[in-house]
């Protein structure tokens, strides 16, 4: 019940920080709210490596360069989504960045990159899918 | 509308990949250096292609309000929620509920037009929308899971089989 509740507020909070983003962005303009936020966060969760202490950050070097540049999407990511959230709405945006994160996850396991274990696609998966699409189409027409 | 889209189809397509990237990097160096070196390289792009969109105009914060310096710590919420939920549930499990439950906070969002977002009244259409939706997610997500199960069974009686000897 506990993963539940925490898996559920998960949700809201990455809804919460889409809206979030939209509103701080009317104020300032949509780069300047993405660089704000994530300075705050960043010092938010610089501070805890400095509580928690357990030297894990020196393992960086083992990872594949390519892996440690994710980081760096988020600022496309943010303007997307502040973008569409005033374009076509929060329920509409958040489908359909779903959607397309879904798609995305099921060919990058599909083909096996980047090193992922490779998964058979299998039916569910495609009916999956085009429910979801289904849904945005009732969502929006 | 079709450009909201097309940015939206934009954000899920490098969510998707970075969350891929991101795993990697947390295998080895652990949830919190993963999200400092996440947030402070999303920090460095930001400000990066803000300059190179509006230069020095980047810095103009005259409506810049407290609150908004606050805003960042949800995403340390989003983290923690999402370590611990798909600690104690399984990824699958998990994100099924996450994806679920976002889906469920934008409706109550668009209904309510909290923030001084513009409102998008509620109408029974847009909750099928969202309720096939997220069916789509759990058949989606959980299409995989009863190999799984198997796997699990008979991991389950190769133990009671050997502590059986």
């Amino acid at each position: 019940m506990r993963g539940v509740i925490f898996a559920f507020l998960a949700g809201g909070f990455i809804t919460l920080q889409g809206v979030a983003n939209s509103r701080i962005s009317q104020d300032i303009g949509a780069w300047q709210a993405a660089t704000v936020t994530q300075l705050t966060g960043f010092l938010m969760a610089l501070l805890i490596v400095l509580i928690v202490r357990d030297g894990k950050w020196k393992r960086f070097k083992g990872v594949r360069p390519l892996y440690l540049t994710g980081g760096s999407f988020a600022a496309v990511v943010i303007y997307g989504n502040i973008f569409s959230i005033h374009k076509i709405g929060v329920t509409l945006s958040i489908a359909v960045i779903l959607i397309a994160q879904l798609a995305i996850t099921f060919l990058v396991d599909g083909r096996g990159w980047f090193g992922v274990m490779k998964q058979k696609m299998r039916l569910p998966q495609f009916i999956g899918i085009g429910m979801m699409i289904a849904g945005v189409v009732i969502l929006k027409f | 509308m079709f450009l909201g889209l097309f940015f939206a189809v934009l954000a899920g397509l490098l969510v998707g990949l970075q969350n891929i990237f991101n795993a990697k990097v947390n295998e080895q160096a652990g949830t919190w250096a993963t999200t400092a070196l996440v947030l402070g390289l999303g920090f460095l792009a930001s400000m990066t292609l803000g300059l190179v969109f509006e230069g020095i105009g980047l810095f103009t914060m005259d409506n810049m309000k407290t609150w908004h310096w606050f805003s960042g710590l949800i995403g340390v919420g989003v983290v923690v929620c999402l370590v611990q939920g798909t600690r104690l549930l399984g990824p699958t499990y998990a994100i099924a509920i996450v994806l679920t439950s976002q889906l469920g906070f934008a409706l109550l969002w668009d209904s309510l037009g909290w923030f001084g977002l513009e409102k998008i009244p509620f109408t029974f259409q847009q909750l099928v929308g969202v309720l096939v939706i997220a069916g789509g997610v759990i058949v989606f997500k959980f299409s995989g899971t009863k190999e799984k199960k198997e796997i699990k069974q008979v991991q389950k009686s190769m133990k009671q089989y050997s502590l059986g000897r």
